[in-house]
């Protein structure tokens, strides 16, 4: 079952990574543990793991960076976290950071088993290097999902904040989300696809790491927007409602973000950018080219 | 404990300075009174929109009043040490008037406030808005006491019947009838409701007073929940407004705490709950009854009216839906009077309104005017006029994409609801997008009618069909494939949208084309005969020309040209060559001497175009 599965747990209480270890070596998998986020970057600059299961709250080293660190140099690598209070908060940002699932504290044997197994299919099953639309969405964005969908149901008029929700955790609300949001609050699918197309707040197409938008409200309009519009799409070689190729930009045109003092307004995931010009857009692209 | 505090130093925290540099400007400040020392005695209040976001960051010192604009990182220790060590206010960072050279140092005497009356924004940039004792010291919930434990519903409705108060929100209906309807409908559930879904292209007031005020609307919901005897209250805001919501949200926590939402409010026997519902951007939402839909999670469409809200409204109970600033204004009436409120604004246009200045002018901001005041104060004396001063004021759009543009000749109007509609635009929610010259007006339209086409909802075909009609019309005049007639198809297809559509968005979908049309007839014949834009906006239908006599030979246009279309020598008049010419009007722009002119297209004789500008003169002259 485990075959050569390699599994890194990090944690600073030892007897967490006894109990992983004990309970993963059973299935067949090749497990090691590390007690600090600083040994573990040590281990992996060494080694590749397929999967780590680690811990949030650490000395020194805590479970984010660690996260960020393997996300950077080491991608192939799936990522569990093992937490203690899966708060809405935490699980945000761990969500963003590209986390497979999470083992809430304390857990039973079959719980680690049953994450395991699907992380390692999750992994395998994945197309390496290429960044690909996934059509299939881990663990732990389909359990928020269906969190979502448990908390507003039978509520009445609930659908739009539900889909309002689910684009917060997933991004975007493909067909496989909308009919899921569907089953779950007993409409027909293509009800809830009526309000997603009708409303301009969804969007079905999936957003780059960053999300460029243009204010085209009057007071943008008469300072004349469209110009840096213009060079906006010059820039990136990107159309409107479109991602770069290397889906680090997606860009949108609003109707008024009602800061028109600020006018032209161009606003980039929540920063928003007054008084614009052609002249200021490639040095600002810049300043987003380099972050992840 | 607190020390003794001899200084405020409210800051502005609306989303025009953020954006400006707040933040930064805030923690250097922070940093700076800490290393010196100061900050036990002085305190920073962030506080919502000031209003005046042309010179953000702003920050106004207490107990002084001293006013500091244009805030930055560099100035602040500079500042610190001036203002709050040696005690001397920092001129160079006060406010001065373009042409004079002294620094204006306090808020009141600064002519973009001096017109200005606040009772919506009473509290703006004076309180912090997410602390509620703030609010409370200011006379706040005093009038939501007043209605539950001493009027009855009557005296309400009576009061803000008599106050003349208009819906903010665009039609300008009377709140006080709309009141009174739903309050003699009988029913087991009633809906108080606020219309947060600020829609308008270029209006963001209601924006800013959830941001700044939110304890003003939520106390003006409780006591028209009462007038009509609601106990469920929703606010429908945009979800592009995450401060406004995030406000709201605290707001209405405290006031649960407090006792002023939930059951038995203030002992008085009275029950009201609030919720917030986020809009997902459909700008025909604004509209009530499609908003009503868009709460019951459906698509935002509106519905024949009657039955009207009043009676069959949200989940079909009677509902009653309030705009942002309307609600604000309802404390004071209760509090004061209605007698109050009418000593101000004309007969039939009672009170203040609040509008957000934007576009061509020089003082871009959130302003509030008793009603009646003439358009020419508010853009002149408030707005100081246009941005760049060599440009002239050509009209000034009020009404977004429902409304129209108000030209020079009637800029001595009164700002009310009928002298508005009359000049063919509608106060609308109080936008006002003042234009210059170089603005080409048939583009103009094009621009709001893009908007609608965009935004019908698709329910009546005349305005879904009749909308992108008129758009291809326009996009043909405006790329030169206008043709004889056209002017007269556009207003007869107005015609038509306007008395076959269903709701307020299709209705007035044509109004910006039908008032462009009305007082700038000259621009789209000369689009279309001429194949001019006069004010180059229209790439297809302009031309560029540099006027010997007037050229200083600078090179700046030669430095600017993307295409490098612009020969000459130095101190020698330069010339465009018109092969390589791509009408960027980069030229035009850079041109510190005027000596770049507009002419039709493809035209190369610079003989003839002086004639016809000539002609043209002579025939406005």
């Amino acid at each position: 079952m485990g075959d050569d599965t390699k599994i890194l747990v990090v944690d600073d209480e030892p007897i967490v990574i006894k109990s992983c270890t004990a309970v993963l070596k059973s299935e067949g998998y090749n497990v090691e543990g590390m007690l600090s986020g600083k040994d573990a970057i040590l281990r992996m600059e060494q080694t590749p793991y397929d999967l780590v299961f680690t811990d949030l709250k650490m000395p020194e080293v805590d479970g984010i960076t660690l996260i960020r660190w393997i996300k950077q140099k080491r991608p192939d690598t799936g990522i569990v976290i093992i937490t203690g209070y899966p708060s809405q908060d935490t699980m945000k940002d761990a969500l963003e950071l590209g986390i497979i699932d999470y083992v809430p504290k304390p857990f039973t044997p079959a719980v680690l088993l049953d994450v395991t197994h699907r992380a390692v299919e999750w992994v395998k099953g994945k197309a390496p290097a290429e960044k690909k639309v996934p059509e299939e969405f881990p663990p732990a964005m389909i359990q928020e999902i269906d969190r979502v969908i448990t908390q507003y149901k039978g509520k009445p008029g609930s659908s739009i904040p539900v889909l309002q929700r689910c684009q917060e955790i997933v991004g975007y609300l493909p067909p496989v989300v909308q009919k899921r949001i569907a089953k779950g609050l007993n409409m027909t699918p293509a009800e809830i696809h009526s309000i997603v197309s009708f409303y301009s707040f969804f969007t079905m197409k999936p957003r780059g790491d960053h999300n460029i938008r243009i204010c085209l409200g009057t007071a943008c309009y008469v300072k004349r927007v469209e110009e840096v519009l213009n060079k906006i799409k010059q820039d990136l070689k990107l159309e409107v409602g479109e991602v770069t190729e290397d889906r680090k930009f997606s860009l949108e045109t609003v109707r008024c973000l009602g800061a028109c003092g600020l006018a032209p307004v161009m606003v980039i995931d929540d920063e928003t950018y007054g008084a614009m010009n052609p002249k200021k857009v490639p040095e600002i692209l810049k300043e987003y080219a380099g972050k992840d | 404990m607190e020390g003794k505090i001899r200084a405020n130093l409210l800051m502005c925290a609306g989303t025009g300075c953020v954006a400006s540099g707040t933040p930064k400007v805030k923690a250097a400040l922070q940093e700076e009174l800490q290393k010196r020392g100061l900050a036990d005695e002085i305190k920073i209040v962030l506080t919502g929109c000031n209003g005046f976001c042309a010179e953000g960051p702003v920050m106004l010192v207490y107990p002084e009043g001293i006013f500091y604009q244009k805030l930055t990182v560099d100035e602040i220790p500079k500042l610190v040490e001036e203002h709050f060590l040696k005690g001397r206010p920092y001129e160079k960072l006060m406010f001065r008037e373009p042409e004079k050279k002294t620094a204006i140092p306090t808020m009141n005497e600064i002519p973009f406030f001096k017109h200005q009356v606040l009772r919506v924004l009473r509290n703006k940039g004076l309180i912090d808005p997410e602390n509620m004792d703030e609010y409370i010291a200011r006379d706040g919930y005093l009038a939501a006491a007043k209605a539950l434990t001493e009027m009855t519903q009557a005296d309400i409705i009576k009061t803000v019947k008599d106050s003349g108060l208009r819906g903010r929100g665009g039609a300008g209906f009377p709140t006080g009838m709309k009141w009174e309807f739903a309050s003699k409908s009988v029913a087991d559930q009633k809906y108080m409701l606020c219309n947060g879904d600020e829609g308008d292209p270029g209006a963001f007031m209601d924006r800013s007073v959830m941001e700044a005020d939110p304890h003003s609307v939520i106390e003006g919901m409780i006591i028209g929940a009462k007038a009509i005897g609601a106990s469920k209250g929703v606010i429908y805001v945009r979800a592009e407004y995450p401060l406004a919501v995030k406000r709201l949200q605290l707001a209405i926590d405290k006031c649960r705490e407090a006792g002023l939402l939930g059951e038995n409010i203030l002992d008085s026997g009275f029950t009201f709950d609030l919720e917030i519902y986020l809009g997902a951007g459909a700008f025909v939402c604004g509209e009530e009854t499609a908003l009503m839909r868009s709460i019951e999670g459906k698509r935002g469409m509106p519905r024949p009216r009657p039955p009207f809200p009043a009676h069959k409204g949200l989940w079909d109970k009677p509902s009653v839906l309030n705009n942002v600033e309307t609600l604000a204004q309802i404390a004071p009436v209760i509090l004061h009077g209605a007698e109050w409120y009418k000593t101000l604004g004309t007969e039939k246009s009672t009170g203040t309104k609040v509008f957000a200045l934007t576009g061509d002018i020089k003082n871009v901001g959130l302003v509030e005017v008793p009603m009646g005041i003439p358009l020419r104060t508010i853009i002149y004396d408030i707005g100081g006029g246009m941005k760049n001063k060599k440009k002239k004021f050509k009209s000034v759009q009020m009404g977004g994409p429902s409304g129209g543009c108000i030209p020079e000749i009637l800029i001595d109007i009164p700002v009310t609801y009928e002298d508005v509609v009359k000049t063919g635009a509608i106060m609308g929610s109080g936008g006002m997008v003042v234009m210059d010259e170089d603005t080409c007006m048939v583009s103009t339209s094009k621009f709001f009618l893009e908007f609608t086409a965009d935004e019908s909802c698709g329910k009546c075909t005349p305005c879904r069909v009749g909308t992108r009609v008129m758009l291809d019309m326009l996009t043909d005049i405006t790329e030169g494939r206008g043709k004889d007639g056209d002017i007269e198809t556009l207003q007869d297809l107005s015609r038509d949208i306007i008395s076959t559509s269903l709701c307020g968005l299709g209705q007035t979908a044509p109004n910006p084309v039908l008032s462009t049309i009305r007082y700038f007839r000259d621009e789209y014949e000369s689009h279309i005969k001429d194949n001019w834009c006069k004010a180059g906006i229209c790439r297809k239908l302009c031309s560029f020309h540099i006027f010997e006599d007037l050229c200083k030979g600078c090179g700046a246009c030669l430095r600017g040209c993307p295409q490098q279309a612009i020969a000459g020598e130095k101190k020698q008049p330069h010339r465009i060559i018109q092969e390589l010419c791509i009408q960027c009007r980069s030229c035009y722009d850079t041109c510190k001497f005027g000596a770049i002119k507009i002419g039709p297209a493809g035209c190369k004789d610079i003989k003839a175009m002086r004639e016809l500008l000539e002609k043209v003169k002579e025939v406005k002259g």
